[in-house]
């Protein structure tokens, strides 16, 4: 198999369902209420599920580790904290979770 | 024409990526060498394709002998959420119109830039998204020739642990969401109910299980939040 010619098919099908709709973006803008409605709720939606189940399945048999620094950083940010101090706060608690 | 505020703003907001990508890309760059991918090979894929679980997929069916056309389908299938998050992101921009600008913000369209981007609450200068998306390029890049080079030089636990990285992240901008209200929770519980489901019982593969947890939520949620709480003029 030609590798370069792997490397930019599959770079082309990643980017270009990326750039078009940024070409299409006043026709977007003039899509049905409900839709653009639906465009607007999109990231919140997409938030749950780039968390579960992954978070807890890329530690396979220590998911409570990936539990435990997920839910960490989301009390920390409920809490106002910055995104940074969730973040370092999840990496320890993930780290010591993973030792014991 | 740039803004410097806006671009320091972007690089700080995109710190958090630079992090979460370079860890990642030391074990993707690792990943190529063991692939007997060459260094330029593997860097070249990183430069030019700029994804995570895109590139990951590509480089597993690849040693697993796949055929070159399935690979480039699967690989265009796990991708297919960008189109709805790139459709969605388009719409927040403050200037819609300059061509480079949406090259740009089209090249950077990953999971993680859309999610910082979508919920700064604002609409977003080309300056700002240059900031954001140069960090979490150069996080995923330098991340892939390192790895290539010296392996994941990170001791065991903390290579496993800085997996956390981006999930934490996610998960805070859930928690900060989340303070304006229960009705973020229920989306996103909507979405991540199901994304375990369909992954766990169903063995649905990630790609395609995402996508319809997304869109299930997206639709759920526009029934649940009014349309003067989505600022939908």
């Amino acid at each position: 198999m030609n590798k370069i010619l792997l490397i930019v098919s599959c770079a082309a099908v990643t980017l270009l369902p990326r750039i078009i709709p940024f070409f299409a973006s006043s026709a977007l803008a003039k899509l049905p209420r409900f839709l653009r409605k639906c465009m607007m709720l999109l990231p919140v939606a997409a938030l749950g599920a780039l968390i579960f189940p992954l978070a807890l399945t890329d530690f396979s048999g220590q998911w409570y580790a990936g539990l435990a620094g997920v839910a960490v950083a989301f009390v920390s940010s409920y809490l106002k904290g910055p995104m940074i101090l969730s973040i370092i706060i999840a990496l320890i608690s993930t780290t010591l979770m993973l030792l014991v | 024409m740039i803004n410097t505020k806006e671009m320091r703003e972007g690089i700080k907001d995109g710190f958090p990526i630079f992090l979460g990508y370079f860890t990642t890309a030391l074990a993707f760059g690792l990943l190529t060498r063991t692939s007997c991918f060459t260094f330029v090979e593997g860097v070249f894929t990183s430069m030019i394709t700029f994804a995570g679980s895109g590139q990951f997929l590509m480089m597993n069916l690849y040693n697993a002998g796949s055929l070159f056309l399935s690979i480039v389908v699967s690989v265009f299938f796990i991708n297919s959420r960008y189109i709805f998050m790139a459709s969605s992101l388009s719409q927040r921009l403050a200037d819609p119109k300059s061509i480079p600008g949406r090259l740009m913000c089209g090249f950077g369209t990953v999971d993680e830039v859309f999610t910082v981007a979508s919920f700064k609450g604002r609409k977003l200068s080309y300056s700002y998204m240059a900031g954001l998306i140069f960090t979490s390029y150069v996080g995923w890049v330098s991340g892939t020739a390192i790895g290539y080079a010296g392996g994941t030089f990170l001791p065991d636990v903390v290579q496993k642990a800085a997996v956390i990285t981006v999930y934490a992240m996610f998960a805070s901008l859930l928690g900060s969401e989340a303070r304006r209200g229960g009705k973020a929770l229920l989306v996103a519980a909507i979405s991540a109910l199901l994304n375990s489901l369909l992954i766990l019982v169903a063995g649905l593969s990630t790609g395609l299980s995402f996508l319809i947890s997304m869109i299930v939520a997206t639709v759920a949620g526009a029934f649940i939040y009014t349309d003067k709480e989505v600022c939908l003029e």
